[in-house]
Order: C-alpha cells, then structure tokens, then sequence
C-alpha cells in the first residue's frame, strides 16, 4: 500500500524523498533492472573490456598496437573494403526497401499481411541458411546461371558467386528486414490528412510524396539506415562464404588474427570496429527525431 | 553443343548437390573395411589406470573412426573413461590455460599449432616417452606432444573436366590452358599456413630443395595463378563443397576429405604426386586435470593396433611403423603412409614455420590484397 502512495508522491521530489529515508518507489525501479544490469556487466561488459585492454597491455602497457595500423596496409584496405561493402548494402537495401515500405502501409488486409511475410520469413531464418540458399542461386551452374544458359542469353555461365557482387546481393537480402521496418514504421505515424490537404491544395502525388511523405518519413531513413550500416560493418559468414577471393571484411580480419594467435592485434581492429561502430551510432543520435523511429506504434 | 534442360530440374539437382555436400557428407560414414578389424586383447600394466580423459577431436567422421579405432578399445582394456569433446582448437587451449580453466586432458592439434603457442608461454604438458611405442619414430616425437595421424593436403580434380587429361602435379594445377577452370587454394583466414610449397614447386623448384622457402619467388609463382583462384579455403568442407557443385576444376583438398565426396558419387580423384605430407599430434594442456591418464592414453593411441584401426575407419596414415601389417592391401592404396603413396609426398616442414609463420604470414596477406 505504501508503496503506491509513494508512487503518487514521485512526480513532486524533496517532498516523498525527504518524508521516507528509504522510499521503495524509488528504488523497485532499480530492482527490476538489476538481474539484467548485473547480466550484462558480469556476462559482457567485463568480457569485453578485458579482451579490449589485450590491445594496450601486450606485451606491455603500449599503444604500438594502433599507431601500427596507419602503415599497415593489409588492415587499410580491409577497413576501406568493410565500409565501401557497407555503403553499398545500404544503398541497396535503401532503394530496394523504401517502395516495399510505402506499399506496406498503404495496403490493407490479405495483401498487407502477405508483403510482412515475406519481408519476416526470410528475417526469422539463420544468415547461414539463407547464405547457403545464396550459393545455391548464383553458383557457376546454379539456378540463375543454369536458367540464362538455357534460355540461350549467355554462352557459359557467368562468375557470380565468389564475387564482391555476390556479398552485395546477399547482405542486401539479408538486410532489407532492418531497412523496411523503421520505414515503414515512420510512414505509418504520418498523419494521412496531410497528404489529402496536399492533394486538395492542388499538388500531384509525386510532389506530395516529394514535400509531404518523403521529408516526414526522414527519421524511419535514419534509423534504418543506421541499422543497416552498422550491421553490415560486422559482417563476417555472408562475405566469408559467398565473396570473392580478395574481399576481406574487417571482421574477417579479426577472426583470422586470432586464429593466428594475434590476439593483441586482433583485440586492437575490435576496438577500432567498435569505435566505429558508436561514432556513427553517436553521430546518427544527433539527427532530430531519430529516436522516434525506433518507438514501436500501435496499430 | 549445349544440353537443353529445365532449369528446375538443373536447380534441384544443384541444390540436392549442396545438400550432399554440406549437410550429409558428414553423416556418411567412411567406407569401413568389410573384414574383421585387429583386436588388441591386452596392454601393459603402465597403461591401465582409473577415471577418465577428456579428448578433445576435430569431431564428424574423424571421430567416429577414433571411437572405433581406440576409445572404446581403450576403456575396456584401461579402465579410464574416455569423454570425447569435438572442436579442438590450439585458440581455446589458449584461454582454457590462461584462465586456469583447463577443460579438456588433451587434444587433437598439429605440432605446428602445438609449438606456436608454446613459443608465447607454457601451455603444454612433456610427453613422457617411457610409455611410447617404440614403432613410433623419432621424427614423429617432439617434447610437448606427438604426432599420431598422417595426412595429407593434395591436389583434387574433377575427372569430368578435362577429356581424359590427368593433372599429374602443380605445374599443371598452374597451366590452366592445358587444364581450363577455376581453382581454389588453402589461405590464412583459418590460422592456417599458406601452401607456399607448392608454389614453389609449380614453379620448378626440386622437392628435396624446399626449405628454407624462398618467400620471393613463391609469391612470384602465386601471382601466375591469382586470378584463376576463385576461394582461399579455411576449412576442409569448402573445396569439397567447391568440386561438388562445379565452382572449381582443380583445387587443393586434405585426403580423407575426399573419400565421403567420392562415396557419394561426385566424379573427382586425387593425385599424390607432390602432395604435402601433414601431421596431426596430440598435445597435453598445461594443467589439465588428469594428465596421467592422458599420457597413458597418448601411448595406448599410438601403439600398432590402434593406428592401424584408425586407418581402416578414415583414410589417414599411421604413425607407428608396426601398423601396416595389419592394413590390407587394397587398404594400403588409399592411405598416404602406404609407402608407394608416401613416397610421392613431400614431408612438410612443421620447423621451419614454427620459426618463420610471423613474417610469412603478414606478407602472404599482403600480397593477397594487392
């Protein structure tokens, strides 16, 4: 009982908190989140910090680890790979997953519940699956080749897996759930008179979508976007098994070190994929309305 | 003359090839030898023993043959449990033994893998050679473990891509007029070491005149076949997978690899000639609980019998000269311990890389990228 009065009194402070030396209300709060606060700092917080700090303390306390890397020119062309991968899977999911978002919203019923099936199935199945599936399609005599052959548009099939492109179709595919959700989501919290007002105030639908949809569905961009492109940063399974030989991802890179024994270095490009990683994350926060794509909506 | 079919049909049946390759292969069991197996009916006192040892495999077919081969052997004539644990890995050695958390009593390692980690610290247990073999050679015996499977990494073809021309040797894996396709070569991204041997040896270089390897001139000889090598492989399944499904023509493969992708009716071979003659050893990690027993278990595994099993279960060769009498000759043909095998390998040079894999490596990745 005590508790829910102390509950009403939280809004006014001094007043409770200085009635009740120790007020439940403020600290139940704190209670419900401490099993998973004590999770995440004892099962990966400490982890992570322990296997970052290899990266300055072996063999000794030392930053030779990161100054390296400015001349390392292995580790500069797997950086610039990682985020040239990155931009384009972004792109791509941006363009392809944009239409598809519009038309989740806008339709209803038997056609809306179909078009979030097929965005969610492929999304509930494992990345290695779907990798795998990929192999299938755009081997040298897999369905696309073997199809175009026999229709007589190519003379001998094409070298599509084991390519760059081939890390661009799948992590594309892979990623598209994380683009079209938060797109869709935007659209949906648009208020549909505004684009009844544009229409009645003479505007054809291209400029309505063009000065009403495309500016107030901004923040949906952002976050998926910002899904998109750190989740592609991380990468590893998708380019390690349908991409090409030379296309190394930095967390190839990392898995390899430590394979290798490296694990210094390989704590070391951890740290600078993470930094990466929050500076985006961190920069992308600052863009107004961002965290508002991310609330769920009720429908 | 192109063959008009269905892509459907061509579809399912790529699909049904992958599935052979990535999902049953490893179901499928090595053609066991049909006649009896050796029995070991008795072992010295100094072998038995009580509890057990945990063993930590490269798992699959590989330890189904050891179940057979010498685990079960084992605990009847020891008395020590053994607990097989697939996944060995010289990375997990590592954080098992700096964190004092040492869960396995030995594992299926290389002596490369072994020596590498035992360079940066003590991880490894001595082996104590008064219970070892004396069918074990010396060359098999280092001080912190010993090689107890041979293997080898060698070139795979398919044999329907080339009109009847058999690819005798690196220099034709190298001459892709001659031997048209796409190839894939073992890389760096699984801890693994890059096959500069056999660059050199497609560029002429004597088998006997290897090491110390002359990292120039392999590079020179890798950059003639770079554009024609479609997947630097990190695990033993990628170019079987790879010959499966017709991405690649010729690519380099671990031996016994070979024998579920040929028990399953893919039309490829392997030719010996110039293959890398590998080892696998067990090591005993630092601290582990029950290190007696897995010493004991080191020397029981390795005797004749044992070794001669585990050859009938998967294709790999035995360690223990004594062996091969037990080995039935059609056996003989698929095993590279057999000595007319054996004889057209190379014996790779686990030494010189312990010593050099530092510097190699970085410019082996290097190279790749440029």
């Amino acid at each position: 009982m005590s508790e829910a009065i102390d509950a009403r009194v939280l809004p006014a402070p001094g007043r409770g908190a200085l009635a009740l030396p120790f007020s439940w209300a403020r600290t139940v709060p704190y209670l419900l989140a401490a099993p998973l606060l004590v999770y995440m700092v004892v099962f990966y917080a400490l982890p992570v910090v322990t296997m970052l700090l290899r990266s300055v303390t072996e063999p000794d306390w030392t930053l030779a680890h990161y100054a390296a890397l400015a001349d390392d020119t292995v580790f500069l062309k797997v950086f610039w790979n990682t985020l040239y991968t990155a931009v384009i899977v972004t792109l791509g999911a941006l363009l392809l997953g944009y239409p598809v978002a519009l038309a989740l919203v806008r339709t209803r019923g038997w056609t809306a519940a179909i078009i979030l099936i097929v965005i969610l199935l492929p999304f509930w199945t494992s990345v290695l699956v779907r990798s795998y599936a990929w192999m299938v399609l755009l081997g040298r005599h897999g369905l696309i080749n073997e199809a175009l052959v026999a229709a007589g548009l190519l003379d001998r099939p094409l070298r599509l897996l084991n390519t760059p492109l081939a890390t661009y179709i799948a992590m594309t595919h892979i990623l598209l759930p994380y683009m079209i959700l938060p797109i869709a989501n935007a659209l949906r919290q648009i208020d549909p008179s505004l684009a009844k007002a544009a229409s009645g105030l003479g505007a054809t639908p291209w400029r309505t979508f063009r000065q009403v949809i495309l500016p107030l569905s901004i923040p949906g961009v952002a976050a998926g976007v910002l899904l998109v492109f750190v989740l592609s940063l991380g990468f590893y399974i998708t380019p390690a098994m349908v991409g090409g030989p030379r296309e190394i991802t930095l967390s190839m890179l990392i898995a390899q070190q430590v394979d290798q024994l490296n694990w210094a270095y390989a704590s070391c490009l951890s740290a600078v994929l993470l930094a990466i990683a929050l500076v985006i994350i961190g920069g992308a926060w600052r863009l107004p309305g961002i965290g508002n794509a991310f609330r769920m909506s009720g429908r | 003359m192109r063959k008009h079919r269905s892509p459907t049909t061509l579809g399912r049946r790529a699909a049904f090839g992958l599935v052979t390759a990535g999902l049953a292969a490893p179901f499928i069991r090595p053609s066991l030898a049909q006649q009896a197996w050796p029995e070991q009916t008795s072992i010295p006192d100094a072998l038995k023993g009580s509890g057990e040892v945990r063993i930590a495999t490269y798992g699959g077919t590989m330890q189904e043959a050891q179940q057979k081969a010498y685990f079960e052997p084992f605990e009847k004539l020891s008395g020590i449990k053994v607990r097989p644990f697939p996944g060995a890995d010289p990375t997990k050695v590592k954080a098992m033994v700096d964190t004092g958390n040492v869960e396995w009593d030995m594992a299926q390692l290389s002596r490369g893998s072994i020596m590498n980690l035992q360079k940066t610290g003590d991880y490894f247990e001595k082996i104590d050679y008064s219970l070892i073999d004396d069918g074990v050679s010396p060359e098999f015996r280092f001080e912190y473990g010993l090689e107890m499977l041979l293997w080898a990494q060698v070139l795979a073809y398919r044999t329907d891509a080339f009109k009847g021309a058999t690819p005798k040797g690196w220099a034709d894996f190298w001459d892709t007029k001659k031997f048209p396709g796409d190839r894939a070569m073992f890389g760096t991204s699984g801890g693994g070491w890059p096959e500069m041997e056999i660059a050199l040896m497609a560029a002429g270089v004597p088998a006997d005149k290897l090491y110390p390897l002359d990292i120039d001139k392999a590079l020179a000889s890798y950059d003639k076949i770079k554009k024609d090598v479609v997947k630097w492989w990190d695990t033993g399944a990628v170019p079987i997978q790879l010959l499966t499904d017709r991405e690649v023509t010729m690519t380099t493969v671990w031996n016994g690899r070979m024998a579920a992708l040929q028990a399953a009716g893919v039309p490829a071979a392997i030719s010996w000639n110039q293959g890398l003659l590998k080892r696998d050893a067990w090591g005993i990690p630092k601290g582990c609980k029950n290190k007696v027993n897995a010493q004991k278990f080191v020397a029981y595994s390795t005797m004749a019998i044992p070794q001669a099993r585990v050859a009938l279960g998967i294709p790999y060769g035995s360690v223990n000269s004594k062996s091969n009498e037990y080995i039935p000759a059609a056996r003989q043909e698929v095993l590279p311990s057999a000595p007319a095998i054996k004889s057209q390998l190379v014996n790779y040079n686990y030494d010189w890389w312990i010593a050099n894999r530092e510097t190699v490596i970085p410019r082996f990745n290097k190279w790749l990228l440029s």
